[in-house]
């Protein structure tokens, strides 16, 4: 099989699971000792391996805390990594038992927002507990999200594990939300797929060996990389249950189709990658308890997770899919990534369409160490996500730090969180567009729906992966212009080259105005940010610098050789350089818009061709 | 009146989820009423599971299954 397509199944024995102590326990006081609850648990757990193991597929089992507690739980761990090869893992997720509330005095729960001090020691704890029960230390943990302090803490003292479940893709300020603004996994940013995080900063891919964590991190499930940008990701995943959650099933049928196009849709990202894709199924006992889970009957719930297993099982029998365990993955990984022949750079590439709600929207996220993108098609090709990812910003979370609960990886461009380009009457919005004038009117290119297709070429001796935007038309009073877009992301360069194509404008006469820009600020919540500090310039023979006080003030050069701003509180610098001589300008926003622009406008002539590029930098 | 409860399964608020909320509704069994402690919605079970299906509306393309994903 040249091209493969690869799923890790995880399960993990969880005593007390997650929202089972609070759902079926409604009504009733407190009892993290609950025999039935633990009994519940425990043949969940054995169901989801059995559905597993039926199907032909290789589990890894992350045992918790509390299972190590349990002789059965290990005794069923030890018999399906004889039987079937399973993994025995360790997770960080399930610490609350009996056992844990009494040593730690405390109901957290979440490893990354405990105090240094104390991560250590849970991590001593369980990792010890682990090698008493099993007489080995694991090859793989996780947890929803581990901090870098954390990562690097568990390979200095336990270097055997080598891969860890990192981060769950876009579960924030939106899950937040979902949850009735209580359920605090506030990190979005991440990649959503696997990747090799920094010593720095979980979000951020390691560029080279001295940043390498020593780990491969996977993320919590494989979500839909366009229903989850918008709204609840818990409602779109390749967790059969999170699908039935969203309601997205027929209440006759209960047939969902949407969960086999979102494995589908995984599978297609081979052809963007190398030949590789991955898939992650990770359900937590809790979902499937026998008194149901909000909507759905214990029966249906048993039916969506069997037959997500026999999805992934006829894929395998049909050579389509490739079953691993994390451990395994992780060598499969950082050999195909060419990271072991010293590679950091290779990128991963996912072109999205809509699968769920029957538009024709495409996106395209792109994510290697320098940064993370989101492209949107629906837009012209604005780039309306940017996580600049070169700056490897250390940003320790957990009790006693700055960020007690906030682990999202700071944006520069976040299109929902700071308006994109629509605004309500005023003010502006984060995103990296163009405009065309002529006499008077004006359009933005985020105004103009189209597809891409998607290329792999070596230029000057670099390797590139290409957007080519379908052609558009852009129609002023007497003038019309056909316009096409390309975006080029050279490997290992930390910059976005956005490339327009003037194919034709109907009057050779008329005087087209290009106009390039980003509107850009910071922050990782819908909440604006203090915006002082920033320095923006017109930099060249003659530079202009404006230091941010939200006085609505601009300047301009032309011919400048950059654009910029240094944004102290990210450490980062983002630039717009343009290929041709063209006017540069810089803008600050004001208290009720508070954002910097940064653009380049140019004259155009029909069959030019005019590129600028985005780049990114570490200031600090 | 005595205490509202879960009925017999724990149905969400479907004007809530319609706004990306999942809020659980409590039951009066002396009614048959659902009710959300966030919002104003008070539905028997049938109105509530009408109300779900409203919420489907918004997945068009909920009963597809695509083959295609690109726009080659």
């Amino acid at each position: 099989m040249a091209d493969k397509f690869i799923v890790n199944i995880i399960h993990r024995p969880e005593m007390v699971p997650e929202y089972s102590a609070t759902v079926t326990g409604q009504g009733k006081e407190e009892d993290i000792g609950d025999k039935a609850l633990i009994t519940e648990s425990l043949d969940i757990f054995k169901t989801q391996q059995r559905l597993a193991h039926e199907n032909g597929l290789k589990c890894t089992i992350q045992m918790t805390y509390a299972a190590l507690f349990n002789d059965e739980a290990v005794e069923i761990a030890k018999h399906d990594h004889e039987v079937y090869g399973d993994e025995i893992a360790l997770s960080l997720l399930g610490l609350p038992c009996e056992e844990f509330r009494e040593k730690y005095k405390t109901k957290d729960f979440c490893i990354w927002m405990f105090s240094m001090e104390d991560k250590k020691a849970i991590v001593n704890d369980v990792f010890e507990k682990f090698y008493d029960r099993f007489g080995f230390y694991p090859e793989s943990t996780g947890s929803y999200y581990m901090d870098a302090d954390l990562t690097n803490y568990i390979k200095e003292k336990y270097p055997s594990v080598k891969c860890a479940v990192a981060t769950c893709w876009e579960e924030g300020p939106k899950a937040y939300h979902t949850c009735n603004n209580s359920w605090y996994t506030l990190f979005d940013g991440g990649p959503w797929a696997p990747w090799i995080p920094s010593k720095q900063n979980t979000h951020a891919p390691a560029a080279n060996k001295e940043e390498d964590s020593g780990i491969v991190a996977i993320p919590h499930l494989s979500r839909d990389l366009l229903a989850c940008y918008d709204g609840n990701g818990s409602n779109f995943g390749t967790h059969p249950q999170n699908v039935l959650r969203g309601m997205i099933y027929d209440t006759k049928t209960w047939e969902y189709p949407y969960l086999y196009n979102l494995i589908d849709q995984y599978r297609d990202l081979e052809k963007y990658n190398n030949g590789y894709a991955y898939n992650m199924m990770f359900v937590g006992p809790g979902w499937m308890n026998k008194m149901g889970r909000w909507e759905q009957p214990y029966e249906l719930l048993l039916k969506s997770y069997t037959d997500g297993c026999a999805y992934y099982g006829k894929l395998k029998k049909e050579g389509k899919l490739v079953d691993m365990t994390m451990s395994e993955f992780a060598d499969y990984y950082r050999e195909k990534k060419g990271v072991n022949a010293g590679n950091y750079n290779e990128p991963e590439c996912a072109p999205w369409r809509d699968i769920l709600y029957g538009s024709d929207k495409q996106v395209f996220w792109y994510c290697d160490p320098y940064m993370r993108a989101c492209v949107n098609m629906d837009q012209g090709g604005a780039i309306v996500d940017l996580r600049p990812y070169v700056a490897k910003l250390e940003w320790p979370v957990g009790i006693g730090t700055k960020h007690v609960q906030d682990a999202s990886y700071p944006f520069l461009i976040q299109e929902k969180y700071r308006a994109g380009y629509f605004t309500h009457y005023a003010g502006a919005g984060t995103v990296r567009s163009a405009k065309l004038s002529y006499n008077g009117e004006e359009v933005d290119l985020c105004l103009c729906p189209t597809h891409s297709h998607f290329s792999e070429e070596v230029i000057d001796g670099k390797k590139n992966r290409i957007l080519t935007l379908d052609p558009v038309e852009i129609q002023f009073n007497g003038v019309t212009v056909k316009l096409q877009t390309k975006e080029y992301f050279e490997e290992g360069a930390s910059n976005i080259k956005i490339e327009r194509n003037i194919l034709d404008i109907s009057d050779p006469n008329a005087e087209v105005y290009l106009d390039e820009y980003i509107t850009a600020c910071y922050g990782t919540t819908e909440y604006p940010e203090d915006m002082t500090g920033i320095t923006l310039t017109c930099e060249g023979a003659n530079p202009q610098t404006i230091d941010y006080e939200y006085k609505c003030r601009d300047a301009k050069l032309l011919g400048a050789t950059a654009v910029s701003a240094v944004v102290p509180a990210i450490q980062t610098k983002v630039s717009l350089t343009p290929s041709a001589e063209a006017e540069g300008y810089i803008e600050e926003g004001y208290a009720f818009s508070p954002m910097f622009k940064l653009g380049y406008k140019k004259k155009i002539e029909s069959k030019e061709v005019f590129a600028t590029w985005l780049n990114l930098e570490k200031a600090n | 009146m005595a205490q509202l409860g879960k009925g017999k399964l724990n149905y969400r608020c479907p004007s809530c989820f319609m706004r990306d909320l999942d809020i659980d509704m409590f039951y009066n069994k002396d009614t048959g009423i659902y009710s959300c402690i966030r919002c104003q919605f008070r539905g028997t079970e049938e109105q509530v599971l009408a109300g779900n299906e409203d919420v489907r509306k918004k997945y068009g393309a909920m009963y597809k299954r695509f083959d295609k994903f690109d726009f080659d």
